[in-house]
């Protein structure tokens, strides 16, 4: 059987990649009302973090191994990476999968991990400029605690994001996969947030888990999406450490692409779409 | 009244076996939501390993607060969870259908899509409530109780859903991002409200009342509070909490337009 058209040279196949960067960065600017409501809703789960933090601190008799400003400092930086991190394809492929309107995507002359891969980056340049936005407003509050530790964090820390992104959007992809195989979607996105809100750092550093709960997010790939590059950014890491931290964040991202890669050729072997 | 029952009986029934159906769907809505309750305690956990209370309150006391909470979410999963897809509804014309039904339109729409995953909710609520009173050696009133708090929360849960869902009416948009707002309030909810300043402390028992079905009434369980009033908080606030949100969605519905197609 011949193919339905001729493969793409690299330069188009980059275009390709670039518009759907592109037209997935025009979606976000176009729903501003459901961005603000995102945002707020997300502060509000944050506010409450803060809360709680800010009541144990002011307690009688609690030594915690990080102070306050500390611990502020670090609960802004985790929400706003966070944020910027916040990638919408659960939604957005699970529901393809579904109505089946991924066999459209799929005839498409593009690699549909990488051109998803595409629209992720779009969501977090978006969701990063916002993050940012906020990041200064909170400087006016923190001053120099969330400023990093030196140059070369600064550095490593932007290694260290782009590393996360990739680790974050192969957890997604790989998450996602599970709608192949059933009708909700809830099940997916909610077992990957429950895993993401328990060992990624979001609430609390991992130094101040307790040693069990610890020693089970040492094992996954969730403490690198936030821990690992706010850890670096703040100084808490330098050096060999860091470059090591990097190295697992690395393996972690680019093993869990190639899972994702293997499992969706494996689920379109049984995939099934109605037709009419 | 009585043949409206009847039929959101076999509205409900019909939904859950169909939902049934989809066992994988059924056991990964189980665990996952067991997991979501998990992971909340899993940073309760983080907070109790730095300190040995919450404004007086023990771990296990905690525990019981967020028993009440999962339970409550769990009964408004299971009779009312519908609402979450009325944003889009209204986007897509789809409320139409709705309206031609001989049956009030609100109780007809919350009945007609159990979750599964609510399942999970009750259970994980369950076995918190079941271990905190046990570890406390509560009397067996306090078990009995549970019940009605748990069934006036999944109301006063859902009234402030369908409050919020009815600005949708006005501001159309396909998203369920404002019904967001009374569900992240519901997660700090479960922690002791005395730990929060004062305009979120009462906030949460006077503008959003989730404080009447889980603080008030553990406050009165270990002791925190002596007032009968913390006992029938949670029903009373329930039958007010659901005449307003009536009214919201009687508001709401004279504001849509259908889309005309």
């Amino acid at each position: 059987m011949r193919p339905l058209a001729r493969p793409l040279s690299f330069r188009e196949s980059l275009l390709g990649y670039l518009t759907y960067l592109n037209r997935a960065l025009k979606a976000n600017f176009a729903y501003k009302a459901s961005t603000f409501l995102g945002l707020f809703t997300s502060g509000l789960a944050y506010g409450t973090s803060v809360l709680i933090w800010s009541h144990v601190y002011g307690q009688k008799g609690v030594s915690i191994a990080m102070s306050r400003r500390a611990m502020f400092a670090y609960l802004a930086l985790a929400f706003c990476l966070n944020y910027a991190l916040s990638i919408n394809i659960d939604q957005r492929v699970g529901q393809r999968i579904r109505l089946g309107l991924i066999a459209t995507d799929l005839l498409k002359p593009l690699d549909f991990q990488l051109s998803q891969a595409m629209q992720a980056l779009s969501d977090c340049l978006f969701n990063s400029f916002v993050g940012l936005t906020i990041l200064a407003w909170v400087f006016y509050f923190l001053g120099g605690q969330i400023l990093p530790k030196s140059p070369e964090a600064l550095g490593l820390f932007i290694i260290s994001l782009f590393l996360a992104f990739l680790v974050q959007y192969s957890i997604v992809f790989l998450f996602v996969q599970g709608a192949f195989y059933t009708y909700s979607g809830y099940g997916i996105f909610a077992s990957r947030l429950a895993l993401h809100q328990t060992f990624s750092g979001f609430s609390a550093p991992l130094t101040l888990y307790p040693p069990v709960l610890l020693s089970v997010g040492r094992w996954l790939p969730f403490q690198h999406v936030i821990y690992t590059p706010i850890s670096i950014y703040l100084g808490n890491v330098e050096g060999a450490a860091a470059l090591r931290l990097l190295g697992e964040q690395a393996l972690w991202g680019l093993g869990l692409y190639g899972l994702g890669y293997f499992t969706m050729r494996k689920a379109l072997g049984q995939l099934e779409i109605q037709g009419g | 009244m009585r043949d409206s029952l009847r039929i959101y009986w076999a509205t409900f029934t019909a939904s859950l076996q169909a939902k049934l159906e989809y066992k994988l769907d059924f056991v990964l809505g189980l665990l996952t939501s067991s997991m979501l309750q998990l992971a909340a305690l899993g940073f309760l956990w983080v907070i109790f390993h730095q300190t040995s209370n919450l404004e007086g309150w023990s771990q296990v006391q905690v525990l019981f607060l967020f028993g009440l909470t999962a339970m409550s979410l769990g009964i408004s999963e299971l009779f009312f969870n519908h609402i979450w897809m009325v944003p889009y509804y209204i986007v897509m014309g789809d409320l139409d259908r709705l309206l031609v039904y001989p049956v009030p339109s609100l109780p007809f729409l919350l009945i007609s899509r159990p979750e599964l995953h609510s399942f999970g909710n009750l259970l994980t609520g369950l076995v918190l409530a079941a271990v905190s009173l046990l570890a406390l050696h509560m009397p067996w009133w306090d078990w009995a109780l549970v019940p009605l708090w748990v069934l006036s929360g999944g109301v006063i849960y859902m009234s402030a859903l369908v409050v919020f869902c009815s600005l949708s009416f006005k501001f159309v948009g396909p998203y369920s991002y404002t019904l967001m707002i009374p569900h992240t309030l519901l997660q700090a909810s479960r922690y002791p409200l005395g730990i929060y300043p004062g305009w979120v402390h009462y906030g949460l028992l006077v503008l959003l009342p989730y404080g009447a079905f889980n603080y008030l009434p553990a406050g009165w369980v270990f002791g925190k509070m002596v007032s009968p009033g913390c006992v029938l908080a949670a029903p009373l606030v329930a039958v007010f909490s659901a005449a307003l949100a009536q009214a919201a969605w009687d508001w709401g519905l004279k504001q849509y337009q259908s889309t005309g197609s």
